[in-house]
Parts: C-alpha cells; structure tokens; sequence
C-alpha cells in the first residue's frame, strides 16, 4: 500500500512538473509582455500629456457637443482624451500579446473574437454617441419650441424626446454588437406601439376635450387685437 | 439673366423687350388690398414717370384667394380724375408665381431678375398689404435714383410707436452701430434700387437661406450700406397696412430677421469692426405729421411669457449669453408675480442680450437655430418693457428714447469687437470678467 501510495504520488508531481515546465515559461512570458506595455502604456500618457495639445480637436469637442456630454463638468480636453486613449490601447494590446503566449485553442479563440469585436465597439460607441447627440440637439429644440409656442410641460417633452432617440439608439447599437438583437428591437416595437395606442386612446377617450379647450384657447389668443398689432410689421 | 426666368415671364419680358422702371409687388394671398396698391403704381409711374416704359410686376407665392386676377383686373384711374396734363400711358402689368423657397425674398429675386432683363433703370418694390400708398411713393422711391445717382432707397415712415418694435429695439440700432449709417427703416418694406444694386444682388447666391423668406429686406439694406453703394432716404408718409396673418409663425420671423443680421455680420465682418459711431443717411421728401391707426399691445402676456422663458430655457440663455448678462436676466426673472406694469428692462442689458446672441451665433453654428428661437420670451420682455415707458409719452419722446438705445449700441460696439474675437470680457466697471469654472460654462454646448 506504501508502494502504491509513492507511485500516485510520484505521478501526480510528475504530472505538475510537467504543466509548470510547459505553462510557467509561457506565464512568465505573458507577465513580462504585460508589464511592458503597461510601462510602455504609462510613458506614452506622460508624454502626450506633455507635449500634444490639441487646439483644433478641444474646438471640434465643444463645438459638436462631444465634450459637454463625456464630461458635463465642462473640463474635458483633447490632451486627456487622447492619452487616456492611447493608454488604454496600449494596455489592451499588451493584454493580448500576453494571452497568445500559451497558444492554446481557448486563448486563440479569445483572441480573435476580441480583434474581430473591436471595430463593432467602435461603431456601436460612435452610435451611442450620435445618439446622444442628436438626443441632446433635438430635445433642446423640442424645449425651445415647445417654451415659444406656449405648451404645457416643455421639460417633460424635451425629456420624452431625448429618451426616444437615446433608446433607438441603443436599439441600433445592439444591433451592431448582435447582442440582445431581438430582445432590444422587441422592446422598441412594444414601447412605439404602445405609446401610439396610449395616445390614440387618451385623444379619443378622455383627452379631447381638453385638446380642444387648448385648440380653443390658442385660436381666441391669435385673434386678440393686441396680438395682431405687435406683429403687424417688422 | 433671362435665361434663368421661368419660361412666361422669360416671354414676357421678350415681348415688352426694354422697360426703364419696373415697380415689384410680391404677394400671398393678398386679394383684398393688392387692387389698390396696383393701381397707386400705375397711377405714379403714369403721374411723375411718363417718359419712361412701366413695368408692374407681380410675384406671387401661389395665391388662393385670386390674387393674380385682381392684379391684372385693377381698374387705372382716368388721366383726367388724377389732373394729368399729358396723356396718361398705361404701364405694361404682368403675375408670375415665383419659384424657390416659400417667402418674400424668392418673390424680389423673380422681380429683380425681371428688372434685370427689361434693362431697367431702376425698380421699386412694395408691399402687398399696404392702405396707405399713394402714386407719390413711386416718385419718392425712384426719383433720387434716377435725378441724384442714388443706389438704394429706404423708406422713412410715421408710424405707431408700438409698430415695427423688431426695427426699433433690434435691427435699426444695430445695424446702425454696426455700419455707421442711420437707415431709420432698414426693413420697411418699401425699397427703391439701382440697375446697379439690382446687379450686385443677383450675383449672391444666399436666396436659399433665410434671405429667401423674411429676411430679404435687411439682407438689401446690409448689402447696400455695407458695399458702399449709395444710399439714402424718402419720406413716404404714415404706413397702414393689413394685420399679419395671426397663425403665422412669430418665433421664425424674429429668426429669420435678426439671424439674417447675424449671417451677415459674420460676411461683412471686416466692414463694421473698426467703423464707430454713425452719420445720418440723405432724407428727402416733404416730412409732415399724419394720424396712425392705434396699437393694444398686452403686456401682461409678454411678461409671462418672458417669465416662463427664464423657468424653462436657462440652459439655452446660459449658452448664448456671457454669464454676466445672463446673471442680470435671471436677476430680472426672479419674480414672476410682479406687476407686470412694474417690469423694466435696462437699454444696456438689452443691448449686452443682442450682442451676446450675435457673437454666440457665430461660436455655436451648429446650434444657431435653436438659439435665435430661444431669443423670443427675451425679445418679448424688451416690448412689454418698451411699452409701459413710454405709455405716456409722445411720438417725439418716444423717438428720442430710441436714440438713446442706439447710442448705447454705439457705445458698446467696443464690447461687441471683444467678444466676436473671442476676447474674455470685462465688468461694466472695467475689472476683469468671471474667471475659471464660469468661462467654462461655454463648454456647456453646442448640441
């Protein structure tokens, strides 16, 4: 029994020398490739925060919105974002060169499946981006409109509007990403179905009267002398 | 040019082939008042221009009301009722529908393009809607062009003084400071131009912009002034004329008027920078008093509405405005359920307002919509403030008032220079501007 006991045990420990003399060179190889790029990732943020200062781009960031909605501290530079950017490059492409290392079946499908996702982020990124954006330009105007031709609750429509647009795009993005596709694209066709039936029936049920009260009023107001009059001419 | 006319009025104008004057009508659904504005055009080219070739064009933007017809049906008065001494000739009258974008400004350029080839002279044009033109603003319009070598004519009216309120709180004091010439009525409505003018504006190609709807009168007046063409004033009398369709969109006019002073400014950027102050433009004509129709103007709902403009859109002022101005209008809206009788808005806070959303239409293109239409509960407040001081007082008093708003545009172009060129602002009492997280407000943008 000794015996037997002293050969599992020399085959077990043969069997861990083996898998650290095959993994642990590769580990340790992963490790350095990792730490260097994280060396590599540190110096290039130092050194853009430096020397790049990128007055075009902090211009193109205010002037399209980008800046106020990734920062609404209204702080936000070029020089951050791109150093931040190329930080998180570098770091990320070490992570990878450090994972095809071990040259495994798993690692190399991980690999890809990363590389090939990247350029979908991207876009879906730069959808959600839009998004907002339009989000923000649309809702602003929906606000504006709304204050200006006297409507109640201009906030509110402002807000219903930006959350519109936010969610198509998110709709979008998924799309993109082909994640959730038909969970996302369910909940939009529900959520624009039912918000049309809701109003449909508001207006038909028990909203008519009111829209016609304010269809009244806004007549009566348009029809006042002293409305006509301040706008007679330029 | 005349290959760019629509094929009738290409015709048109082959058939009458040389015309000297042209007098241009644009109209929309203007039926009840057109007859009479015809027939005073007629009646003046007829009385003061007999030697010339008349041409009355109509350029109408698809009329339901049989406007064309009663253009082409007005009856001309007989030589004799208007006490000609010669034979009265007839002038030449033709109806186009105009083509391009919906608004006043694509009816004046299938005028001018007329104009321009019948090889006239000179042109006038008028407004649809008036009652109270006589044949004597045809003689006004045109005669120091064709006697004085005049490239544009502005019209100087009577009016009430709560009538024409965008002219007197916006766009006669600003283009004023900004060109250094005093055009009383630089959006009138009634013009005389030069085959010369006439030329120059057909070359731009800005009829697709705002130019095309209401902001083709201070788009001519702009060009005129600040290309050096020459330019003056004519004393027309008392202006009446039919109240504006009251569904009309206001918002958008007040848009599309002053965010055409804005484009423009951007253009002629290097023509008003270094001008100050201002000198009078040439008047003629026989100034005399006349009776104006009265004006209601309410004020309570101008304020409100000003009030409501500071709950709801303060994020859009805050992006137009320098946080300095904008701190003094919120100052002004912290109480809504003052009297509305009490309400005042400062001459040199307004003015700081205007030149805030100029230079801010400038920076922020991409939003400059959005913003000119954010300007409307603040205009409004500038009314209903313009109103209640000068309730009691008379046309003269009230003129002078208005001097002194345009004095102020004067003295604060200085301010104006700054902040087009980026330059951080200083307090009224010339310390150094806010500093830091409230400069930064303006990354707060753009979308």
């Amino acid at each position: 029994m000794v015996e037997t006991m002293r050969k599992v045990l020399e085959a077990v420990l043969e069997r861990l020398y083996k898998y650290v003399t095959i993994y642990l060179p590769s580990l340790l190889a992963a490790l350095i490739l990792f730490l260097a790029a994280f060396v590599t990732a540190v110096l290039a943020r130092w050194l853009l925060y430096r020397i790049f200062k990128g007055p075009t781009i902090d211009r193109f960031l205010r002037r399209s919105g980008v800046a106020f909605m990734l920062d609404p501290s209204g702080h936000l530079r070029a020089t951050r974002l791109v150093a931040e950017g190329v930080y998180w490059c570098l770091l990320l492409a070490g992570f990878l060169m450090g994972l095809s290392v071990f040259d495994t079946d798993v690692t190399t499908q991980v690999i890809q499946k990363l590389v090939f996702l990247m350029p979908k982020i991207v876009v879906a990124g730069l959808i959600l981006l839009a998004g907002i954006a339009l989000g923000q330009y649309l809702g602003r105007g929906m606000l504006v409109w709304a204050v200006n031709e006297d409507f109640p609750f201009p906030r509110r429509l402002a807000t219903v509007v930006r959350i519109v647009i936010m969610f198509v795009a998110v709709v979008v993005a998924a799309d993109q990403l082909e994640f959730a596709r038909d969970v996302f694209l369910a909940a939009f066709i529900i959520l624009v179905g039912g918000g049309v039936l809701t109003v449909s029936l508001a207006v038909g049920l028990g909203a008519g009267g009111g829209f016609r009260r304010y269809l009244e009023e806004k007549r009566q107001k348009s029809e006042e002398p002293s409305e006509r009059s301040l706008w007679n001419h330029l | 040019m005349s290959e760019r006319l629509p094929d009738d009025a290409r015709l048109a104008a082959e058939s009458i082939g040389q015309a000297g004057l042209v007098i241009g009508i644009p109209s929309y659904n203007n039926g009840r008042t057109i007859g009479h504005v015809v027939r005073a055009a007629n009646a003046g080219l007829a009385k003061y221009f007999p030697q010339f070739t008349g041409v009355v064009i109509n350029s109408d933007g698809g009329s339901t009301d049989n406007t064309r017809e009663a253009v082409l049906s007005a009856r001309v008065e007989d030589g004799h009722l208007m006490l000609l001494s010669t034979p009265m000739g007839v002038a030449h009258r033709l109806s186009f529908p105009y083509h391009g974008i919906p608004g006043k400004g694509s009816a004046f350029r299938l005028i001018f393009q007329m104009a321009s080839a019948l090889g006239a002279k000179a042109c006038a044009v008028i407004d649809s809607d008036l009652r109270s033109i006589t044949p004597e603003w045809i003689e006004h319009l045109l005669r120091p062009i064709l006697l004085a070598g005049f490239d544009f004519v502005a019209p100087y009216y009577h009016r009430h003084k709560y009538d024409g309120t965008i002219t007197n709180s916006i766009v006669y004091p600003l283009t004023r400071s900004l060109y250094g010439l005093r055009v009383r009525q630089p959006i009138g409505g009634e013009f005389g131009v030069s085959a010369r003018l006439i030329a120059r504006y057909l070359e731009r190609d800005d009829w697709e912009t705002d130019v095309g709807r209401y902001g083709i009168d201070i788009w001519m007046t702009t060009i005129a002034v600040a290309e050096g063409f020459r330019v003056c004033q004519s004393f027309l009398g008392a202006k009446l004329h039919d109240a504006k369709d009251p569904g009309s969109d206001l918002s958008a006019m007040l848009h599309q008027v002053v965010g055409s002073v804005f484009m423009l400014m951007r253009e002629y950027e290097s023509v008003w920078r270094p001008l100050a102050g201002s000198k009078e433009a040439a008047l003629f004509g026989f100034r005399f008093d006349v009776g104006l129709d009265p004006v209601d103007v309410n004020v309570e709902r101008m304020v409100a509405a000003f009030h409501r403009g500071c709950q709801e859109l303060g994020e859009v002022w805050a992006v137009a405005l320098q946080p300095e101005t904008y701190a003094q209008v919120r100052k002004l809206g912290e109480n809504p359920s003052e009297d509305a009788k009490a309400f005042h808005l400062e001459d040199e806070l307004w003015t700081r307002v205007i030149l805030d959303f100029a230079c801010a239409y400038k920076k922020h293109p991409v939003v400059s919509g959005q913003l000119m239409q954010s300007l409307t509960p603040l205009y409004l407040a500038r009314v209903a403030s313009f109103v209640q001081e000068t309730r009691t007082l008379s046309s003269a008093e009230v003129e002078n008032k208005i001097e002194r708003l345009c004095l102020k545009f004067e003295e604060l172009k200085p301010y104006l220079v700054r902040q087009w060129a980026g330059v951080p602002d200083t307090k009224l009492d010339g310390q150094p501007a806010l500093e830091g997280s409230e400069r930064d407000k303006e990354m707060k943008l753009e979308v």
